[in-house]
């Protein structure tokens, strides 16, 4: 099912492909053999797709903060860098304008026809040779033209940014970039004189950007360092933010967990306003879940409970009589009997599960147990000794406490000679998870031979001790109540010659 | 020995009634915790079967009534909640026994014979006196081994007496065990069938004390 669903819902898998009509029948057919590799990939993408659909809400928030982080600060990073190459860039531009105005006024003071020696640069730069440093003037006067350049400058001069088609602006400069002596790369600023008749010069004045360049390249790792450091702290306190922003989440579902195992009865504590709502929902969920398990327990009973006095009419009404209707009535009343007990049962069951359960005195409910032993077995002549070391809480019904110590102490009572003993301790141990009590009941009856011991916990619901008076279910309905509690009933050989049972049950602290 | 049926189901307090009745007891009944929580007050019963789910007055409540008044009489709490924590708080409240829905009328006669004999401080369920035997379980009356076929109103004085052996039982306290609060009481009827009763026992076990009442013991020359 799995494979039909993941590989129809995906028009990329190899089957929708063969069904393409556009798709040859040699590629069909291949497609098809490949099928059967390819679908426990598929499948495996499906779930994986289904599992990851729900996501996480950290991830979520998370990357959402991350990639906001990344985009801004790269975006400012460009701007940045960009800012500062244009401002380096024009402080360079305003320099070799300074020189090209000096070398401007020489041109135009100088006689007509003439290229002066512009003596207004006194800069050292523009003698020494391959400085990085350059002037061109060039007189364009019809056909001839004349060109003279700065004794850094090698031949054959500055190439034209003509080669560029960089156009010259109404005001008669343009600047731009060209390769120079050595590899170097040049800033030019040039200017176009149209002195009329007289011709026109060209005057060029170029320096080496490889300075400006280092100055850029520097800044820009500076920035980049500086970003990519605040970025980092802004990544890392978004993750701290929703660690610590979502821990209350985390704690509503440790609590859950703890409602959903019985160990704790409702969400506890103060949640953030958020979740204080949903904390609260929860909470009245819960409650109105126990009253409805509650009220169900109540109605079953109810019903269980009036069921019995009519049946017991029913059975009144045969006694003494031996005809057929009589037996099919008695026989009928026991079924029923068993089904309003066994449906009693499943109805206190269910509650329990649904109920988490509270914290129960084991002295007192021994007491209580003992004083009605002691009434209901007075006949028999039996003493019955209780010793409940300390202060023992049972994590549960009472009723159940109730209903487990009752039966076992009563079996005991049932086939003891002189003497039962009770006895209730904290089970010593690791108590990692949960505290653990013990009860003890010992007898000194008859006992019962270990195979017989092993009957009661595996064959639950055996009538072992159908030779006395009672329900003789005794054992075997404590054993299932254990187990409810994820504890336990252990039959054992009491000192006393009779039958020990010892009762392990969850403790509250 | 005079009974109280507090049940509020008709039908079952017509059973046990009337299992009772023909087992040889006077039997009183009650439909409502209130009606029974002021006969079980006001009458001298013997023993009492309570249920414990009744309109007006819960069980538990007259019972824990009946004891605080100081009411000693057996107790036989009848109810369909059987679980142990349910008997605790019956036998807590003051009940003797206890039997749960759906049972065999056989259990609760047993149950209430049990009761009684403990009450009046005998052992065994047969009860004893020089030649005359008298089983509890099955109703019969023996004199040196021979069957004696007694009338109800007969058997019930015979058991009263031989319960309370020994001791001087006044008339009045007769006709308060014997009768039914229904029944037509007159003290001299007591005298009629103690009368009867020493014919047909043919032995001479109840003594006559003047202006007290009668007691019943072993006659003088029994073994």
């Amino acid at each position: 099912m799995q494979h039909k669903g993941s590989s129809e819902s995906f028009p990329g898998t190899p089957k929708a492909r063969a069904r393409n009509p556009e798709t040859s029948s040699e590629d069909a057919s291949e497609v098809l053999n490949r099928t059967e590799h390819e679908r426990p990939l598929a499948a495996a993408l499906a779930a994986r797709f289904a599992r990851r659909r729900g996501g996480s809400l950290a991830r979520r928030l998370f990357l959402t903060a991350a990639a906001i982080t990344v985009i801004v600060l790269g975006l400012s990073g460009v701007v940045l860098s960009s800012l500062y190459r244009e401002t380096a860039e024009r402080a360079l531009d305003r320099y070799l304008n300074v020189y090209l105005k000096n070398i401007v006024v020489d041109v135009a003071t100088a006689p007509t026809g003439t290229i002066p020696d512009p003596t207004s640069l006194s800069e050292p730069l523009f003698q020494t040779p391959n400085s990085g440093w350059y002037w061109q003037i060039e007189w364009l006067s019809g056909p001839t033209s004349k060109m003279k350049f700065s004794p850094s400058l090698p031949e054959p001069g500055l190439a034209s940014l003509d080669e560029q088609r960089i156009p010259i602006r109404s005001d008669g400069f343009r600047e731009g970039y060209i390769g120079g002596p050595e590899g170097q790369r040049l800033r030019v600023v040039e200017n176009l004189i149209d002195l009329g008749s007289d011709g026109q010069y060209v005057v060029t004045v170029a320096a080496n950007i490889a300075e400006t360049e280092e100055e850029i390249a520097s800044f820009n790792w500076t920035l980049f360092i500086t970003l990519f450091l605040l970025g980092a702290v802004f990544v890392a306190t978004a993750w701290f933010q929703v660690r610590f922003g979502l821990r209350p989440l985390g704690r509503i579902s440790q609590s859950l967990h703890a409602i959903r195992t019985g160990r704790a009865e409702r969400l506890e504590g103060n949640f953030p306003a958020e979740i204080e709502p949903l904390a609260r929902e929860v909470n009245a969920l819960i409650d109105t879940n126990r009253d409805i398990v509650i009220r169900a327990r109540t109605h079953v009973g109810n019903l269980a409970h009036a069921l019995k006095t009519p049946l017991s009419v029913l059975l009144n009404e045969t006694s003494g009589k031996q005809d057929a209707t009589a037996e099919k009535v008695r026989e009928q009343v026991a079924v029923m009997r068993e089904q309003v007990q066994h449906h009693l049962e499943r109805a206190r069951i269910a509650a329990r599960v649904a109920v988490p359960g509270t914290v129960v005195d084991v002295d007192s409910v021994v007491d209580g147990v003992v004083r009605t032993m002691e009434k209901i077995h007075r006949d028999r002549g039996v003493r019955i000794i209780s010793d409940v070391e300390g202060e023992i809480n049972f994590h549960g019904e009472e009723q159940d406490l109730a209903e487990m110590v009752g039966n076992l102490v009563d079996n005991a009572c049932k086939w003891a000679k002189s003497r039962v003993e009770i006895r209730a301790r904290p089970e010593p141990g690791p108590q990692v998870e949960r505290a653990f009590l013990r009860v003890i009941v010992d007898d000194d009856g008859p006992g019962l031979s270990a195979e017989a011991r092993q009957e009661v916990l595996t064959h639950r619901g055996k009538r072992l001790d159908e030779s006395k008076p009672g329900s003789g279910l005794g054992l075997s309905i404590v054993s299932d109540l254990a187990h409810l509690y994820q504890g336990r009933l252990e039959l054992g050989a009491s000192p006393a010659g009779g039958l020990r049972a010892e009762l392990v049950l969850p403790r509250a602290s | 020995m005079r009974l109280l049926v507090v049940e509020d189901d008709p039908d079952l307090n017509r059973q046990i009634c009337a299992a009772l009745t023909d087992a040889g007891y006077a039997v009183d009944k009650a439909f409502d915790g209130e009606e029974g929580h002021y006969l079980g007050e006001n009458e001298p019963y013997d023993a009492v079967v309570l249920d414990l789910g009744l309109p007006k007055m819960d069980g538990i409540s007259v019972l824990e009534s009946w004891r605080r008044a100081g009411k000693q009489m057996p107790v036989l709490i009848l109810t369909a909640r059987d679980r142990w924590s349910e008997k605790v708080q019956g036998f807590d409240a003051g009940a003797d026994d206890y039997v749960a829905k759906p049972f065999h009328m056989e259990e609760v006669l047993a149950r209430i014979r049990a009761l009684l004999r403990r009450s009046t401080g005998h052992a065994s369920s047969e009860l004893v006196c020089g030649p005359v035997h008298l089983d509890t379980r099955t109703s019969r009356v023996t004199v040196d081994g021979n069957p004696v076929r007694l009338t109800s109103h007969e058997y019930r004085l015979l058991a009263y007496l031989m319960h309370h052996h020994g001791r001087v039982v006044s008339r009045t306290e007769l006709v308060e065990h014997l009768y039914d609060q229904d029944f037509d009481r007159d003290s001299n009827t007591i005298e009629v069938f103690v009368g009867r009763l020493r014919k047909k026992l043919g032995v001479d076990v109840i003594e006559t004390i003047r202006g007290l009442g009668y007691r019943l013991s072993q006659p003088a020359n029994a073994t």
